[in-house]
């Protein structure tokens, strides 16, 4: 019956370009507008790394292939000695789970209505201080990973929380805070490793003990070789945490309120300050989690003077998951995939790994768009409502 | 037929849930002031916003001096010389009124001969001469954060005639002024008229309607109820035509019956960012069963007296108590729970979150409590019920019932909302700043009636007004405030509204 309706509706609408109107439909339906722009603006941004790889002389739809068999998605031609599609697939979750708590950390921020711009410097304590108190201890691995969680946690917690202040007390915007912070974590912390914890031979920090590291790594089973990220296993329910924190409970309310109407906030007896120490806090915590995950997880050091550019990436990664701590889940992957596949990209299609980078980030850009676009299908919803009106009510009026 | 500047013919305009505009023709002569009235949400400014091309009709013709017209974007309304002042201006802050009024169709000129730029002295004398040809005072150079918004208002008048517009649209442009504006702004009206515009004047105030306008339609609920002469009407038939049912214009109040002091105010001081003292020493005390209104102009410290009452803003001096507990430094929330409800004087800004959802917004002040709220975990149904009796019992308009974004619901209902929500609290004390600012009267008869049973079920009020006549009508005590300071404060019996007048513009100060 649902068919009739559709065909009847395209039969008399033959003098609205029917591309636009098919866009409009899918793209208009409010319910499903969160889910279906950031996939249109995707769609447009492959489009895009599409024309690039095509000017380039080659063909996109192998490169895109490739880029899922880099990643493990699809299985490869063929495989070095105890490597298979899975341990690609590891390798790429191995990645993935940094950029879904930093992702994550944005997002907490940006519902108070504050823009955490310092998750890498947040991301760079927390691996710090868990790489100098547990990764270099004798701990065995049951207490060690705990530990190292906790670390990162409070260590994290604490910047974030320290930014917030500087906010709530003396109203230094965050975002010039966090920016500064950045630089001077960064430095500190060189300073740190290049005094003390060296490692002369790849002038990076001394490795973390294997117990303490969220990554087991070299793993022989089923005549595999495999990375396994335990520190993935916390990334689902860790997010679901979040939507529960953000929809389901008092502070998350009151977040929202202060993100949304400061003013508002107060006159309802929100005190707005404290509320902002916490989103900071909250959002710091979770970029813990991203640090000690890709500095004792993806990596087992630490290279000092270097920013980690997952902290930056994950404010489009979040952007582009709509804020939603489930739709990060996704956004997250999609730019791990291409980031992660880029490598098996260039060496098979024969792309430069620039490429891979340009096509990120296209999407991240794409993903920017996501108002303008829907800016665009209200505006084509009104033009094409003013005609389909009068159709649909002479239609019901022949019906009747 | 070329009587006729602007015919609007059977325009219907839907939105989501609602029939904003249901089958109006109107038809306006060149050269006479129209009033259209009706409640909040029956459709005025929709209609209007499609002649000024902002919402296009889904059904139905507009014709412009006899010719049929399609206007889609305001730029092209004001082509076709039409102009607007919407209710809430749109004015960049920090640019002068000049920059203002020419923004978008800027005089080019040469900065040092060939640097494209904007012939700004120019333009600053083109708009002084403008100003002084309407007889609307300005100097083209201040800022508009500097200027009052009856001066704000005023530049956005300079911006439709600078554009050339012949035909002035003005949305409730009285909801924001005092009454000595108002006058002003009716005689500036009545110029325009003089000179040959054509006027359409949205409003729901019936006596601007009896003082300048011609001819009046009148909206209810989407539908057009009819088109008056003004001069043979009176204001009651066009009140009862409006609202539907008869409207009564006395506020019938019970002898009062005053109970122990819940409020006491002593020695308040109050300084605004800059640190002027803005509230000077103020004293007075407000009973159960008691309405203390704060009469004044607007910006005399009657505002701040309200929000550092309620916590908003520190007291530099002096003290507040409630039932006899000190308040003076306790936090907002602290206060509403010992038992105070605030209606702000800013809905939007303060006293609602426009992005949430209805019943997020009714449960604003309780969200913490139960059953909303049980160990920090949020009950959806809890606010849900509470949402839709709030509705039911306070006739909240709104298309998608607890669900609508706030944002999305005319003015009057949001009001409805808040009031609905702060009586809820039940508060010993009850704040109402302007509760009925831009409503019209059927919702103004209705929330003085929920303000005097309030009053009759014991609680202590405080309501802080800018219209004489509400102050009037429901005081019990009445203050004037003037420059900060409280000059006097009588039962209202022994006051006349002439008097009250006097010490609002400070006459009878010392």
């Amino acid at each position: 019956m649902r068919k009739d309706k559709n065909t009847a509706g395209r039969d008399k609408n033959t003098t609205i370009n029917p591309f636009v109107r098919g866009a409009v439909t899918i793209l208009g339906n409010e319910k499903h507008q969160s889910i279906s722009i950031p996939l249109f603006a995707i769609l447009l941004s492959l489009l895009a790394g599409a024309i690039v790889i095509l000017f380039l002389g080659k063909n996109p739809i192998d490169s895109f292939i490739s880029l899922l068999q880099g990643s493990g998605i699809l299985p490869k031609a063929q495989y070095a000695a105890k490597k298979n599609m899975l341990t690609d697939f590891l390798s790429m979750i191995n990645s993935l789970t940094p950029m879904i708590f930093a992702a994550l950390a944005v997002a907490v921020a940006l519902k108070t209505g504050l823009f955490n711009i310092g998750i890498s410097g947040q991301m760079l304590v927390a691996g710090f201080a868990a790489t100098v108190t547990v990764g270099y201890s004798n701990l065995p691995m049951a207490a060690a990973l705990p530990l190292v969680l906790v670390v990162g946690i409070v260590f994290g917690g604490a910047v974030g929380a320290l930014i917030g202040w500087l906010k709530h007390r003396f109203n230094i915007n965050e975002v010039v805070s966090s920016i500064m912070l950045n630089y001077i974590f960064q430095y500190i912390i060189s300073f740190f490793i290049n005094s003390y914890y060296m490692n002369p031979v790849t002038r990076q920090s001394r490795q973390v003990s294997a117990a303490a590291r969220l990554t087991l790594t070299d793993v022989e089973l089923y005549g595999l070789k495999m990375d396994i990220p335990l520190g993935f296993i916390l990334t689902i329910p860790v997010a679901f945490l979040v939507l529960f924190l953000l929809n389901k409970t008092r502070l998350g309310y009151e977040l929202k309120i202060v993100g949304l109407n400061r003013k508002a906030a107060k006159y309802a007896g929100i005190k707005v300050g404290k509320s902002m120490v916490i989103s900071m806090a909250i959002s710091g915590a979770l970029a813990g989690l991203a640090g000690v995950t890709l500095y004792l997880g993806t990596f087992a050091s630490i290279q000092p003077r270097v920013l980690t550019s997952v902290g930056f990436d994950s404010i489009a990664v979040c952007l582009l998951g709509n804020a939603h701590p489930i739709g990060i889940l996704f956004s997250s992957l999609l730019i791990t995939i291409i980031s992660k596949g880029g490598n098996y990209m260039s060496s098979m299609v024969g792309i430069p790994q620039e490429i891979a980078q340009v096509i990120t980030g296209l999407i991240l850009l794409f993903s920017a768009c996501g108002a303008y676009i829907r800016y665009r299908v209200e505006l084509a919803k009104e033009n094409i409502g003013n005609g389909k009106l009068r159709i649909e009510n002479n239609g019901e009026g022949g019906q009747k | 037929m070329d009587e006729y500047i602007v015919e609007m013919r059977h325009i219907t305009k839907r939105f989501p849930g609602v029939v904003a505009n249901d089958d109006v023709s109107v038809s306006i002569k060149k050269g006479e002031i129209f009033a259209l009235l009706g409640e909040n949400g029956a459709g005025k400014s929709t209609l209007m916003s499609m002649l000024f091309g902002m919402y296009e009709p889904d059904e139905g013709e507009i014709f412009i001096r006899g010719k049929k017209v399609k206007i889609t974007s305001p730029a092209q309304a004001t082509q076709l010389n039409i102009g607007m002042v919407h209710q809430h201006f749109k004015l960049v802050e920090n640019y002068t009124i000049t920059e203002n009024i020419v923004l978008g169709q800027e005089p080019p000129s040469r900065f040092m001969g060939f640097l494209p730029s904007v012939d700004i002295k120019g333009s600053n004398k083109k708009i002084a001469e403008l100003s002084k040809r309407y007889g609307l005072e300005v100097d083209p150079r201040k800022k508009i954060e500097d200027i009052s918004v009856s001066t704000r208002q005023r530049v956005e008048i300079l911006k439709m005639l600078y554009r050339e517009a012949e035909i002035l649209i003005f949305d409730e442009p009285t909801a924001v002024l005092t009454p000595q504006e108002i006058e002003f702004l009716l005689d500036i009206i009545r110029e325009l008229r003089n000179s040959g515009k054509t006027i359409i004047l949205i409003t729901h105030k019936l006596e601007e309607i009896k003082k300048v306008a011609d001819r009046c339609a009148i909206l209810n609920r989407g539908k057009l109820v009819g088109v008056l002469d003004v001069a043979s009407t009176t204001t009651k038939t066009m009140a009862n035509m409006m609202v539907g049912r008869e409207v009564s214009f006395k506020i019938e109040k019970n002898p009062a019956n005053f109970g122990p002091e819940v409020l006491n105010v002593a020695g308040l001081t109050v300084k605004n960012q800059d640190g002027l003292q803005v509230v000077k020493n103020v004293s007075f005390s407000v009973r159960r069963g008691e309405i203390f209104a704060i009469a004044g102009v607007s910006g005399n410290g009657q505002i701040e007296v309200a929000d550092a009452i309620t916590g908003l803003i520190p007291a530099s001096g002096g003290t507040i108590s409630l039932n006899g507990n000190d308040i003076t430094n306790s936090g907002v929330r602290e206060r509403t729970v010992a038992g105070i409800s605030y209606i702000p004087e800013d809905r939007q800004e303060v006293g609602l979150v426009l992005d949430f959802s209805l019943a997020e917004n009714l449960a604003m002040k309780k969200y913490f409590r139960e059953p909303f709220c049980e160990k920090g975990i949020l009950n959806n149904e809890a606010f849900e019920e509470h949402g839709k009796r709030l509705i039911e019992e306070y006739d909240i308009r709104s298309g998608q019932g607890i669900s609508t974004t706030v944002r999305s619901m005319s003015g009057g209902n949001q009001q409805k909302a808040i009031v609905a929500r702060e009586i809820e609290l039940s508060s010993e004390l009850m704040i109402f700043v302007q509760p009925t600012r831009g409503l019209d009267i059927g919702a103004i008869e209705n929330i003085h009636r929920q303000i005097l049973a309030q009053r009759d079920a014991g609680r202590a009020i405080l309501l802080i007004s800018l219209e004489l006549d509400e102050i009037i009508g429901l005081a019990d005590t009445i203050g004037v405030m003037y420059n900060g300071e409280m000059l006097n404060i009588a039962p209202a019996e022994t006051l006349t509204a002439n008097q009250v007048g006097e010490y609002m513009m400070g006459v009878k100060a010392e």
